[in-house]
């Protein structure tokens, strides 16, 4: 259709006209497409520049995480250390302090922030809420069961040493079940899977309760210890298969769905006219987040914070955009965890504050003033 | 079959009631009436039918309340229960006799207790989730829980105390609930405050004071930490007359605001372009709003500690049962949360005796909640 037969199509309004003019002229190279290319461009660049950031933040405070500690070691003799370890070739007496002690942990913290950043960021999407966190289904209020019973039950001698950690995963799994089994009786919109995940974190809560009120004050502490959360927790590399494994496969799947959940945001009808089934996509959603929080959870406690919280203030960085919002979020989980961790040996040492408090200590009043400075809502 | 007889039955009900309501009826079976007289007379249909829901539920409440008050070691019936009300009200100053003390003295705070407490929280909770459109919205959304819980560790643990003397934890806890609010009304002098923005500024603040709470509770000794825990549970251990002037005043004028505010936040559910272009100052409804949540969530939390699910959960079933339409269901989570505490509570005072209330609500309400989702067939959100 050439501009002419446009023009002379007594059918078309005049705004269809203008409309089809200026589609097609900006297709034909003119300035104004360009300029929007040009925008978009420069706006992926500052996202990647965001990840790439938030990966220098991580190798920097990695090797800084390992140097804090009673025994101080230098700041390169850190990678040097590990660098000769993956090669085989131990030479520095600080290598058991560096590769069992103190790295494991610092692995956790990238791992667990990546992980339940990753999660909230997907939660938060696919439930277009933003009060959603990877605990919105209760998670962990099962996981919370699970580790009350086994610290107050005494199930250590049926399980052995990781009875809470087995426990808390079991049970952290079940309110993930729970909706997947109702999503054959009723339809997983947001609102119901909402509404599901409170009645069965209410239910849970109240059973946990019950315990806690007739534990001994000593279990109590423990379970206090557990639900604020802390990579402190975290048992040398035993804790790291498990978490790592599911936390990777996660990130990758939800990569890979990132697409998909853009166009889940924008609304169920629209995504069903472009060919996904929204409520099957949301279910997988729910039960990859269920897993990969529950991977976690059940190694180092209830941290909070940074699933909330972390995809708010990345969200406000580079917008909403999943493809670069997911990784960006994992790295920047990651990297927060970490340095929270390490500020919370750093500050009453030698006694340790939990990753959690110093998260929200740090992390509540930042993301209080982000949240009054902005005045375009990503929301 | 037969449940599809029951379903028939209850439409001619409905029906029934419709047409007794001579407003609608007049429009209805006239030919000439317009569109907008057919709506005005469905909806006015739609609000009889409701407010005679109310009234029953209203009265379901009442009885719950005497069979309540009934219950315990020493068992009282339940029309003895409203006799003993009855004649200790026509003769005050007189000697009580054994009934009227246990009905009076004992069991009277706890149950008016848990009547108001259970109303407040739910109609707050109801009013919170209309304004943010939010169904994770409760009382304590912005921060209130984590305020109060804060407030009252810092009186346990700490022994700090902003009034000395028998109320320093309630009024600790009432003045750290209300910081949220404050805040948000100061900050409303520089930014608009949209919904997404207090629930944002809300979860940072709780961030907050949970983080120092829970350094508080780490560096507590066991026996102040496991008191504290307590205190967030919930229970009506502390209601006495005393008391319950406050936890009164508080929900029901809490309560009345709201429903005046019902309108308002009717409007304000089809958006702020649409609300202000019809004369409503989005900004300030907002503020008054949750201003009077915040009063009223705190009044409450204050003396009786954290009691969760009434303000969440209250508002998500009576919304199942009337819809999202706030003037009918403010009043109907009120009726609501107070029915579900009452029920908790007579279950505590025959089953359960030393569990918190906060607990059994969640043990009840959790199950019946699940199964209520399961049922839905429509949205209401």
């Amino acid at each position: 259709m050439t501009d002419n037969t446009i023009e002379n199509d007594r059918i078309l309004s005049s705004d269809v006209v203008s409309s089809v003019k200026e589609w097609s002229s900006d297709l034909s190279g003119d300035s104004g497409f360009s300029e929007t290319v040009k925008t978009f461009n420069s706006s992926i660049k500052f996202k990647v520049l965001f990840i790439l950031a938030s990966v220098a933040i991580i190798i920097i405070a990695t090797s800084y995480a390992v140097t804090v500690g009673a025994l101080s070691i230098g700041f390169l003799e850190v990678y040097e250390i590990i660098f000769d370890h993956l090669t085989g070739n131990i030479t520095s007496s600080f290598d058991y302090i560096v590769w069992n002690v103190r790295l494991p942990r610092v692995v956790a913290g990238i791992i667990g922030g990546a992980g339940l950043a990753v999660c909230g960021a997907i939660m938060q999407s696919v439930l277009k809420n933003p009060m959603a966190d990877p605990y919105t289904t209760g998670v962990s209020s099962g996981a919370m069961f699970g580790a009350t019973i086994g610290m107050t039950l005494g199930f250590a001698a049926a399980l052995g040493d990781n009875s809470v950690v087995i426990l808390a995963f079991i049970f952290s799994l079940v309110p993930t079940l729970v909706i997947a089994g109702m999503s054959k009786f009723a339809n997983t919109t947001p609102t119901t899977v909402i509404m599901a995940g409170i009645g069965i974190m209410y239910i849970f809560n109240a059973f946990t309760t019950v315990l806690m009120l007739n534990a001994d004050s000593s279990d109590l502490n423990r379970i206090f210890y557990w639900q604020t959360g802390s990579l402190s927790l975290i048992n040398g590399w035993s804790s790291i298969p498990v978490m790592f494994v599911l936390v990777a496969a996660g990130l990758v799947i939800s990569m890979f769905l990132s697409g998909k959940l853009n166009v889940l945001a924008t609304g169920d009808d629209s995504a069903k006219a472009l060919g996904i089934n929204a409520d099957r996509m949301r279910l997988i959603c729910l039960v990859l987040v269920g897993l990969v929080s529950a991977s976690i959870v059940s190694y180092t406690g209830l941290i909070g914070f940074v699933g909330l919280v972390c995809p708010h203030i990345v969200r406000m960085f580079i917008g909403a955009d999943n493809r670069y919002l997911i990784p960006a979020v994992a790295l920047f989980g990651g990297a927060l965890m970490l340095i929270a961790d390490v500020i919370g040996k750093v500050v009453i040492s030698p006694s340790v504050l939990p990753v959690g408090v110093v998260m929200s200590f740090i992390g509540g009043p930042v993301f209080l003033w982000m949240v009054l400075r902005r005045s375009d809502k990503a929301w | 079959m037969s449940k599809l007889k029951i379903r028939t039955k209850v439409a001619e009900l409905g029906k029934g009631v419709r047409l007794s309501n001579v407003a609608s009826r007049k429009y209805r079976d006239s030919d000439t009436a317009t569109a907008s007289q057919r709506a005005v007379a469905d909806y006015k249909a739609y609000r009889y039918a409701k407010t005679l829901m109310l009234i029953v539920v209203a009265l379901l409440c009442l009885v719950a309340l005497g069979v309540d008050i009934g219950l315990g070691p020493y068992h009282i019936d339940f029309l003895d229960v409203y006799r003993a009300i009855f004649d200790r009200l026509g003769d005050w100053g007189g000697t009580m006799t054994t009934d009227e003390k246990v009905v009076w003295d004992l069991r009277m705070p706890r149950v008016l207790t848990a009547l108001f407490a259970g109303m407040g929280l739910a109609m707050a909770g109801a009013a919170m989730q209309s304004m943010m459109k939010n169904p994770l919205a409760d009382p304590y959304t912005t921060g209130i829980s984590s305020g109060a819980a804060l407030g009252a560790t810092l009186a346990m643990t700490m022994g700090i105390f902003l009034i000395p003397g028998t109320f320093g934890t309630v009024v600790n806890a009432f003045v750290f609930a209300l910081i949220p609010a404050g805040f948000i009304i100061a900050m409303s002098v520089y930014r608009k405050p949209s919904p997404a923005m207090i629930i944002l500024s809300g979860i940072s603040l709780m961030y907050i004071f949970n983080a120092i709470q829970s350094y508080l509770m780490l560096v507590a000794d066991p026996n102040a930490a496991s008191s504290v825990y307590a205190w967030t549970i919930g229970s009506l251990n502390q209601a006495s007359w005393d008391n319950l002037p406050f936890i009164f005043c508080v929900s029901l004028l809490g309560g009345i605001a709201l429903m005046y505010m019902a309108r308002v936040l009717n409007t304000m559910n089809s958006g702020d372009a649409y609300s202000k272009s019809i004369g409503i100052n989005v900004n300030r409804a907002r503020i008054i709003v949750l201003v009077t949540i915040s009063v009223v969530a705190a009044g409450i939390v204050s003396f009786t500690g954290i009691i969760g699910f009434i303000g969440l959960v209250g508002p998500h079933i009576a919304r199942m049962f009337v819809g999202s339409d706030n003037k009918i269901l403010i009043p109907a989570a009120g009726l609501m949360g107070a029915g579900l505490m009452l029920l908790a509570d007579c279950v505590v005072q025959t089953v359960a005796e030393t569990m918190p209330i906060g607990i059994i609500t969640s043990i009840i309400g959790g199950p019946v909640f699940m199964l209520l989702i399961l049922r839905q067939k429509r949205e209401v959100w």
